[in-house]
């Protein structure tokens, strides 16, 4: 078919310095990526990612923060994930990208279990959480399987709607978390959150409520709401998608920050300028599934002919 | 028959009596209040959990929601005496009946209000790992109840009013005392005017408790209520800024 991956190397087990992402998608690009170095779906399942012949990868054997096999959901009859396969390691910027309706949404919801997958394996800091794959011994269940509630405290994430608590101010926003979550005495709470929001450059509107911040200030809260909570990766839900144009630099601003502190980032996006700086694995997805992956060259030259339309399309 | 015949003085010499009618009024309703919130919240969560619950819930809400009060109370008065043998005082049955409507009644109220809630809330709150008991205390249920305090205010103007029809199980509340006075008097259009009178003003002063109620969980604080209780929050949070910066 059309679906090709530039990550794959034909050399198996050669690291490939241009890529620290490990992404590998459907049954049809694992027959693209298998034909230099055949490798059976089974084999790419059973985890060790990096060594594996005809896998994508970055060299980077380091066991991912987050890792997402065989992952397939539907809603109703309609399945809108069929089976995508990703690695995130540690201090890398996973940029999703494609139409609407794509499902890389669906991918980075169902990462922190907001999206419970109907089958897949979800592996969040060496934890299974997901459902498990078909075809594993017993019924499909993973013989332990982590609770979703302690799996999202370990993950952050931004919505394109903010969602902050529009009955508390800034401060209490990141405190109430704090105090719930982490248990922290409410003095230290307070403290905790005033210095996420000096972070994110807002600490003189703490005692603002939502309603009296501009959109880019309310994503900026939102972002120190999830990094107060000190996770292991955060997620950004098109953190820009639903800001006046003006407002748009501010949270990319903040965003940039985090990923050069280090931040371990998996972020749906329409800003592909933006994906252009800070991506380190950009995967783009149509129609449920990974259609191709790359480093920022992707941008500049997509081989599969639905990237190439879609670059058109947006430029 | 001029305006002259009507003894308006009757309104003041029978002060106390009237007086004392609204008192009962006021106590029966304000106890039901209390009762059908408490019930009525707990419907609503009832009626957006599960089956089967979900359909109890929804039929008791639409056997109360069509039960007129007057039927009610003297199904609750005499009919349970009659069944059950219990004997109710004519303030638990008014307190009964009132309450068993108007939990109905208010339990559409706040099914609507925690459906207003955006879903986004509860998913940041999710996301955050919060738990759901404190997702629902902490972030949904302040903004419910923000939402569903001008329509208990009018259920409460209701509940006030329904209280007239107590007067056939013999609550001396306000219609009661009125019936009362004017068997003595013979000057009816005088005492229902009274009645009707303070019906209205009593509906003026619960509807400027609840705006003042509602006043105070604005965000941002606005009037003196909502100053009064957030304004030490608000100045620690500032304090605590300065000191940063």
């Amino acid at each position: 078919m059309n679906t090709v991956n530039p990550a794959a190397d034909p050399t198996p087990g050669a690291p490939v310095p241009a890529e620290k992402g490990v992404l590998i998608g459907d049954e049809e690009r694992a027959e693209a990526a298998a034909a230099p170095a055949p490798a059976g779906r089974r084999a790419r399942r059973d985890g060790a990612p990096a060594a594996q012949p005809g896998v994508a990868t970055t060299g980077d054997t380091s066991q991912p923060v987050v890792r997402i096999r065989g992952l397939r959901k539907s809603f109703g009859d309609l399945e809108v994930l069929h089976g995508i396969d990703l690695d995130v390691h540690a201090g890398e910027h996973v940029v999703l990208f494609g139409p609407s309706g794509s499902g890389k949404s669906t991918v980075l919801r169902s990462i922190n279990l907001l999206e419970e997958p109907n089958s897949g394996s979800v592996c969040v800091d060496g934890v299974e959480y997901g459902p498990g794959l078909p075809g594993e011994k017993g019924s499909g269940k993973p013989a332990k399987r982590g609770k979703p509630i302690e799996l999202r405290r370990k993950v952050g994430m931004v919505f394109q709607q903010f969602n902050l608590f529009p009955h508390l101010t800034a401060l209490e926003n990141v405190a109430l978390p704090l105090r719930s979550v982490k248990g922290m005495k409410a003095d230290d709470a307070n403290r905790k959150a005033a210095e996420s929001l000096r972070q994110v450059g807002l600490l003189q509107r703490a005692a603002h409520y939502p309603g009296q911040l501009s959109g880019g200030q309310q994503q900026r809260v939102a972002i120190a709401r999830a990094l107060s909570q000190d996770p292991k990766v955060m997620l950004f839900d098109e953190p820009t998608s639903a800001l006046d144009p003006e407002l748009v630099g501010e949270v990319l601003r903040v965003m940039h920050e985090l990923a050069e502190a280090g931040m371990t980032m998996v972020v749906v996006t329409h800003e592909l300028g933006f994906a252009r700086e800070i991506g380190d694995l950009n995967v783009f997805m149509d129609a449920g599934v990974v259609v191709e992956t790359g480093s920022s060259e992707l941008f500049d030259h997509p081989t599969d002919p639905r990237c190439q339309d879609f670059m058109r399309a947006v430029r | 028959m001029g305006i002259t015949s009507y003894d308006w003085g009757l309104i003041w010499d029978y002060r106390s009596e009237l007086l004392h009618g609204l008192l009962t009024a006021l106590e029966v309703s304000v106890v039901a209040l209390v009762i059908s919130v408490v019930a009525g919240l707990g419907l609503a969560m009832v009626r957006l959990g599960k089956a089967p619950f979900t359909w109890i819930a929804a039929i008791y809400i639409n056997v109360f929601r069509g039960m007129p009060a007057l039927v009610t109370v003297i199904w609750i008065y005499f009919g349970v005496s009659l069944v059950l043998g219990i004997n109710f005082t004519v303030f638990q049955a008014g307190v009964i009946a009132l309450s068993l409507l108007y939990s109905a009644f208010m339990a559409e109220i706040f099914r609507s209000a925690l459906q207003a809630v955006p879903h986004g809330h509860r998913e940041a709150g999710q996301a955050l790992g919060m738990r759901d008991t404190r997702i629902f205390f902490s972030v949904v249920a302040p903004q419910a109840f923000k939402i569903a305090l001008p329509n208990v205010g009018s259920m409460f103007i209701g509940m006030i009013k329904d209280t007239s029809t107590f007067t056939v199980i013999g609550l001396l509340e306000v219609v009661r005392v009125v019936q009362n006075v004017n068997a003595q008097t013979f000057q009816p259009f005088v005492l229902y005017t009274a009645a009707a009178a303070i019906y209205v003003l009593v509906a003026f002063a619960v509807d400027l408790l609840f705006r003042v109620g509602e006043g105070a969980f604005s965000t941002p604080p606005k009037g003196v209520v909502s100053k009064m209780l957030r304004g030490r929050k608000q100045r620690r949070i500032e304090a605590l800024v300065a000191e940063l910066a």
